[in-house]
């Protein structure tokens, strides 16, 4: 019996805005796969690209970043400092050959429950076409 | 030029201005000069000066033993300085407990000195020699690296860059060599939580080379001592150019070059780009 | 080893109709560290609480994580019943498999699956979680009430008279809002300025309410209990202290005909100007744009010669005044949807097939209040603005703008219905033998005795009520031809009006987006400000020490305001009440031994919180340079911890080995 591939989407994303736009998702019941874990932080300020990386090695197969809009920032800024550090680390992604359809950055607001229901539901079904992403398996896998 | 270089530290010595000189001294003729740190006037017979000076001295002034050896002069070439300027900036070294001698280079036959724009250093104490017209002989025009890789498809990117770090051991010699890799505790050596896998495994040598290029963004001067030093010739300076290409094309920014400018990071503008943000 | 206790909550139907919380129990339970995993129907209930206070006992738990809904809704409640059983409230997670879990995904399985996992990650998160104390801050006792409308006067007496100091800050010249501008109220029809003037006066007169009129919000910094607002006190020309308020200016200026503000262009105001005879403060302003004097640097002055208080300053200067308070209420009102054609706002569009701004007889519901005020400019008396003959016909249209998701105004504006037919009321109490129809969507008319006022209009003042939509509005021999339908009768309806009001939507006022970023307050689409939740906390905001009330909220009418002010009052009072209010503790600290002093995190730092510091040896003697987080001001976003290169930053309750922890609960 082989079972279909299902996606593991890991969400980081920010408490103000798009934690309550997923939650609003959910007050007007706006169904959406089943795939994505979220883990809360205080603002996408906070979000280290390491932890991009740490994703991966932990075995998601796509990754997302969600934060509030620019000059919506709960804490004025966070969301500036993250959005330039992200210029930079795509590109250190992209010159090392990382999948980049697997990474995904949005803005998503404490009202938008309806973009988060889409934007979760084209990342899953986008990412169930990618496959799971075993050239970064093989790579974790390699010093077992 | 090694004649003045010797006279102004034996001066500098001499006079108590400062206890300890950092330059080249070159024990065996035809290898790499290799650093040595002069406390007493009449050793300045050690230092020399030639294309062979490739090491980027800056590097020194973050070990607490040459701090403890006093104020120090310091011999650098223009490319080398930049870093100077990124460390006063980041609160590493006070500018007026150094005394800066520049050296106008001709170049030291590396691939970085065909486009150098800073051969006569800019913020020297004392300012040596003169920057000759020519620059200095570059390997015969090969095809840039990055350049290529970058043309290729990202599948073929990834398969480079295991191969090349499925060579890495983890000796950290391009941390111990980079100027700007001063923080006494780095993230590697952190064990909690653990951050980067420290075996020299596949896994672990990515999450290593990722968290130092990002760390050096937009802070690396391209002195190219990084991937010189590396004992498995991995080219671990092409990620630190990929990134400062990014930095000059997107915010303007060449690290090193005007002590003025705002650091990258740290700041931010509201016409950052975001085409990629959904 | 943790003690940790789970309790997943059913929460009714609502997450066990869809997820099997008892299969959820059972697989945590099965975790290191997990001493108790129970399941009941309503955790946040009393006996819910209870239940966690027992197992707690019967554990010594040490750690607590309830599975249930948002942590924005129960995070709170869960800490405090934690903290009375001797759990350390900040050891406290939840994971959400409600709003993010239950009622989002249909498939038990799958449901059931992303549960255990979401429970997994909170488990593994509070293993990491530090006890914290919470911070103590001091607080100003004072607070600034932004907007000089109904809102904004209740707010401010409510926290005057409760032993305060109000700051007001007002950007007309006078307070009174929308609501001096209008002529009876409804649904008792009582004389709009009657019952607002005095309040007006209580204000201008209150020894705790210091009034600045005229004035705007230039700046805010600080955080909640210590905001310290920079405030630009626009010239007036008009040195309040000495001006009497006597007029001789006003009526001596020879510019007279700058069409009125106030009486939203059907009127005139001369340069110098009081916007109406009851301002509060009773002191005009000249309009800088419009005086010949201000304007050329020289000539006129008759309002200079005039004054024999000597109050005329035409050097005068914007002055910028600081105000330090512990709080702030925003109350800044609304502005009309502004119906032509032409919008400023790109993701609005207009009605051109109305004609408004084409048509000088075709106008909007608050320059209709103006032709009925007895202060108008007509003195009360109906007349068209065309030729100043009193309409015999008046064609009232509702839902201009709102309910259109075309124009880009989807929302109902709320007030228009009953307005709409107030105005059919008033017309017809003034012009015995005339006419008013009104084009309907639907009648909104849900206060109490609103809907017996609305049949009013129509059964004792006949007014003529169309279910239907106007399509077009032209003008032919001197009337205006207005088509539309009459969907109840099925067919369409031509008239000929003499008058045409428009009940335009209800839109957020002018520059409010860039005053809501200075407060860090959040806004929709449309610029309506943010509460914290729509259902329990409609007047606070995720900015702490900053509340909102109002129609700056969501359209609404004047008691709805009033009600939210005084609720907006009652909550900046719980702040001022004390001299010291506690912080969350959750804020970032610096490992001093490990840092580089590079900084970065100084720089970076969005509210300013982090310094330079020094680590000294206990006799004093220097070591090393560090930098330091000051956990009065650090708002705990984390962006320092992301920057720091050596990770010598971290940040409590979302620290770098949770992260790790949570991702590895994910494996």
């Amino acid at each position: 019996m082989s079972e279909a591939f299902e996606p593991k989407i890991v969400a980081y994303v920010c408490n103000w805005c798009t934690y309550l736009g997923a939650d609003l998702a959910g007050t007007n019941r706006l169904e959406y796969p089943p795939n994505v874990r979220v883990l809360r932080l205080p603002c996408t300020g906070r979000i280290d690209f390491n932890l991009i990386v740490k994703a991966f090695e932990a075995g998601a197969d796509a990754v997302l970043v969600s934060g509030c809009h620019p000059a919506d920032c709960h804490y004025t800024s966070g969301n500036y400092h993250a959005r330039r550090r992200w210029i930079v680390f795509r590109r250190l992604l992209e010159t090392l050959g990382f999948e980049m359809e697997r990474i995904h950055f949005t803005w998503i607001s404490a009202a938008e429950g309806k973009k988060w229901q889409q934007v979760v539901t084209e990342i899953t079904e986008k990412t169930r076409r990618l496959g799971p992403y075993t050239a970064y398996r093989d790579l974790c896998e390699a010093h077992q | 030029m090694i004649t003045r270089l010797r006279e102004t530290c034996r001066r500098l010595l001499d006079q108590n201005k400062v206890q300890v000189v950092i330059g080249y001294g070159q024990r065996r003729p035809g290898a790499a000069a290799h650093p040595v740190f002069i406390t007493r006037p009449e050793d300045v017979g050690q230092l020399t000066w030639g294309g062979n000076c490739f090491a980027n001295l800056t590097v020194y002034l973050k070990r607490k033993e040459v701090k403890a050896l006093g104020k120090a002069a310091l011999v650098v070439k223009g490319c080398d300085e930049r870093a100077l300027v990124v460390l006063e900036k980041e609160a590493q070294v006070e500018r007026g407990d150094l005394y800066v001698i520049g050296m106008a280079c001709d170049g030291v036959h590396a691939p970085k000195c065909s486009a150098c724009v800073v051969r006569t250093p800019r913020f020297a104490d004392e300012l040596i020699g003169e920057a000759g017209s020519a620059p200095g002989a570059a390997s015969p025009a090969a095809p840039d690296l990055l350049d290529v890789l970058m043309a290729k498809p990202a599948a073929e990117r990834w398969a480079f860059w295991k191969s090349e770090f499925s060579r890495c051991v983890k000796c950290y010699a391009c941390r111990q060599v980079c100027p700007l890799c001063y923080c006494e505790r780095c993230i590697v050596d952190k064990n909690r939580p653990v951050t980067i896998d420290t075996s020299a495994s596949l896994k672990g040598n990515f999450a290593w080379h990722i968290t130092r290029a990002f760390h050096l963004a937009a802070r690396c001067v391209g002195c190219g001592e990084c991937t010189r030093a590396c004992p498995a010739g991995i080219p671990v300076g092409l990620l630190n150019r990929s990134l400062a290409d990014t930095a000059k094309g997107n915010f303007g920014y060449a690290a090193g070059m005007d002590p003025a400018a705002e650091p990258v990071f740290g700041a931010w503008s509201s016409s950052d780009k975001e085409d990629f943000i959904r | 080893m943790a003690r940790i206790g789970v309790f997943t909550c059913w929460c009714g139907e609502n997450i066990a109709r869809t997820v099997d919380v008892d299969q959820v129990s059972a697989a945590i339970a099965k975790l290191p560290g997990v001493r108790a995993s129970v399941n009941y129907k309503y955790m946040c209930s009393d006996p819910g609480q209870a239940l966690v206070r027992e197992k707690i006992a019967a554990e010594q738990l040490d750690a607590v994580v309830v599975a249930s809904c948002s942590p924005h809704m129960h995070l709170r409640t869960f800490r405090k019943t934690a903290e009375a059983a001797g759990v350390n409230a900040y050891r406290v997670e939840m994971a959400n498999i409600r709003e993010q879990c239950s009622w989002v995904h249909h498939d038990r399985a799958a449901a059931t699956a992303k549960a255990v996992d979401l429970v997994r990650i909170a488990v593994a998160k509070v293993r990491w979680d530090e006890a914290l104390e919470p911070i103590r801050v001091p607080v100003t006792r004072k607070a600034l009430v932004i907007g000089g409308g109904v809102a904004g006067i209740q707010a401010a007496l409510d926290i005057a008279d409760a032993g305060y100091q109000v700051a007001l800050v007002e950007r007309e010249p006078s307070i009174g809002g929308k609501m001096a501008g209008l002529s009876e109220t409804f649904p008792t029809l009582d004389c709009s300025q009657c019952i607002l003037t005095p309040r007006m006066v209580d204000v201008g007169q209150h020894p705790r309410i210091r009034l600045h009129s005229y004035s705007e919000v230039e700046s805010v910094s600080g955080f909640v209990g210590n905001f310290t607002v920079t405030i630009r006190q626009k010239a007036r020309y008009v040195d309040t202290a000495k001006c009497t308020g006597c007029g001789e200016c006003w009526n001596s200026c020879p510019i007279k005909k700058i069409p009125s503000e106030f009486d939203y262009r059907l009127g005139f105001r001369p340069a110098i100007y009081i916007p109406f005879p009851q301002a509060v403060p009773a002191r005009p302003v000249i309009d800088k744009e419009n005086c010949t004097r201000l304007k050329k640097g020289k000539g006129c002055g008759f309002c200079e010669k005039k004054c024999q208080a000597g109050a005329i300053r035409f050097d005068d200067q914007d002055k910028l005044v600081t105000e330090e308070v512990g709080a702030i209420v925003v109350a800044t009102g609304f502005k009309l949807y502004s119906i032509g054609k032409q919008q400023e706002n790109e993701s609005r569009s207009g009605y051109g097939e109305y004609g408004y701004g084409e048509y000088k007889d075709v106008i909007d519901g608050l320059q209709f209040e103006r032709l009925v005020s007895a202060s108008g400019p007509t003195g009360g008396r109906i007349a068209r603005p065309s030729d100043g003959r009193e309409p015999k016909n008046v064609v009232f249209i509702s839902c201009v703008g709102s309910r259109d998701n075309a124009k880009g105004v989807p929302y109902c504006s709320k007030i228009c219905c009953m307005y709409t037919a107030k105005h059919a009321m008033l017309y017809k109490h003034k012009v015995h033998d005339g006419q008013a129809h009104v084009f309907y969507m639907d009648v909104r008319a849900g206060g109490k005795n609103y809907e017996e006022f609305v049949r009013r209009a129509i059964e004792q003042d006949g007014a003529r009520y169309y279910r239907g939509r106007v399509s077009r509005i032209y003008e032919e021999n001197g009337k205006l031809i207005v088509r539309g339908a009459d969907t109840l009768a099925g067919e369409p309806v031509t008239i000929e009006a003499d008058l045409v009001v428009l009940a335009a939507a209800i839109t957020p006022a002018a520059g409010v987006r860039d005053l809501a970023r200075k407060l860090n307050v959040g806004y929709d689409e449309y610029g309506f400000l943010l509460e914290s939740h729509p259902k329990l906390r409609p007047v606070e905001t995720a900015s702490a020490g900053v509340f909102i009330c109002g129609a700056c909220q969501g359209p609404k009418d004047i008691p709805e305001s009033v009600a939210q002010a005084s609720a907006a009052a009652s909550k900046a009072l719980i702040m001022l009440s004390r001299d010291e209010m506690t912080r969350e503790p959750e804020v970032a600290r610096i490992d001093e031994k490990n840092c580089a002093a590079c900084f970065a995190c100084v720089r970076t730092c969005p509210y300013h919180a982090i310094e330079r510091g020094e680590v000294l040896t206990p006799r004093g003697v220097f070591v090393k340079h560090t930098a330091r987080v000051n956990p009065g001001l650090c708002m705990g976003c984390g962006t320092c911890v992301s920057i720091c290169p050596s990770k010598s930053a971290d940040l409590a309750g979302f620290s770098e080995q949770q992260i790790y922890a949570e991702l590895e609960a994910l494996v």
